[in-house]
């Protein structure tokens, strides 16, 4: 179990206790200012992106220091406020039996990373009372939300995994969680954060991917599956090669291979990673 | 070498309709935000504003720059050790603030 189960997992995991998904039924309201307008930090879009441009100045100057302190301010907010965790797909799907309603949204990463038309965008799902009042602060949800059944959103979900997108859940005023988003990279920005600068707003799942290399016939089927740079082709040996400290535990690679030559296991088996988030 | 991107305003009118340089660029440098939100409606396409964000990511290949209608990227590159001392010298600046 992760830090986040441990408090607010009531004994298994936090994404799947449905106390997570009622508690803050109503947000608290912006009153003022934001009505009318409010000024908003163009350079900040996106999960944890409020501090990159100094980040990457610190980057830059080669103080560690000044980018530890970075984020260390940035994620003692984030984890009260606004995180995410890559689940797998089997969560995912489960998820989708307790949270109600579930909308079809788009993707803001992609919209302001990539600029993405709305319409082509809708790969994000906002999930909870919230949704019955989007209209209330529309920017967040350009073009709207598309209401699914369960059935629906699974369909939406499987789809998704197939073409071979990272599923996450992702909190909005801990825990309460808010969203489920199909993430890749580098137009994902909390994976982008997380990859190239090590900022932990996107949280290791709790499964890691294993590879049987007495399985593998080394077909190739799951390059390209991997959004983490996690995975590649031992070319003198003809095998696929899962770095296993670099895995998300997303399951991508798996659902690709034909041979079943790689399997999930739970995070807390193996003890070299079990605290590796 | 480092990048530093300049965004010209009086001519980028509408960068998330016209989207050219975030859809080109290799490297995802770019990010194009609101600068206001509202109540009750969206942002409107034009009150966004684009900023090259991942500075350090930019190999320099110029697409931004050929790709932009209206000539509104300015691509320059700066030696990192020159930037490196500029943001030293920021740091100092804001921890002496700090304990001030």
């Amino acid at each position: 179990m992760c830090w986040v189960c441990e408090k607010y997992g009531n004994g298994e995991k936090w994404y799947l206790n449905p106390e997570n998904y009622a508690r803050r039924l109503y947000k608290v309201r912006k009153e003022g200012r934001e009505a009318s307008g409010a000024d908003a930090d163009p350079q900040a879009a996106g999960m944890g992106a409020g501090v990159v441009a100094e980040l990457v100045k610190a980057r830059i100057s080669g103080d560690l220091k000044w980018e530890e302190e970075i984020k260390r301010d940035a994620l003692e907010h984030a984890y009260q406020t606004h995180f995410g965790q890559v689940v797998t797909l089997d969560e995912y799907l489960q998820i989708l039996d307790i949270a109600y309603p579930l909308v079809k949204m788009t993707c803001g990463c992609r919209r302001v990373q990539r600029g993405m038309p709305d319409e082509e965008n809708f790969t994000c799902m906002g999930i909870g009372p919230g949704m019955y009042k989007w209209e209330r602060w529309p920017e967040t949800y350009r073009g709207g939300v598309e209401f699914l059944t369960p059935e629906e959103a699974k369909q939406w979900a499987m789809m998704n995994h197939k073409e071979g997108r990272v599923q996450t859940v992702d909190v909005f005023g801990t825990p309460y969680i808010g969203g489920l988003c199909q993430c890749e990279y580098p137009g994902c920005v909390a994976v982008r954060n997380r990859l190239d600068y090590d900022f932990k707003f996107l949280l290791k799942g709790h499964t890691v991917a294993k590879v049987d290399r007495e399985k593998c016939t080394g077909c190739k089927s799951c390059l390209g599956r991997c959004q983490f740079k996690s995975l590649n082709l031992e070319v003198y040996t003809n095998k696929a090669y899962v770095d296993m400290d670099q895995c998300f535990g997303c399951g991508l690679c798996i659902t690709a291979c034909p041979s079943g030559a790689i399997e999930l296991l739970d995070r807390e088996s193996l003890p070299g990673l079990a605290e590796n988030w | 070498m480092i990048a530093q991107i300049k965004i010209n305003f009086d001519l980028c009118k509408d960068p998330l309709l016209c989207r050219r340089c975030l859809s080109v660029c290799p490297s995802v440098v770019f990010v194009c935000g609101p600068t206001k939100i509202w109540k009750g409606r969206e942002t409107d396409p034009q009150e966004y504003r684009i900023f090259g964000r991942y500075l350090d990511k930019c190999s320099g290949c110029g697409d931004c720059v050929k790709v932009c209608p209206t000539g509104a990227v300015d691509l320059g590159f700066l030696p990192k050790e020159q930037l490196a001392k500029r943001y030293q010298e920021e740091r100092i600046a804001q921890l002496n603030e700090r304990n001030s």
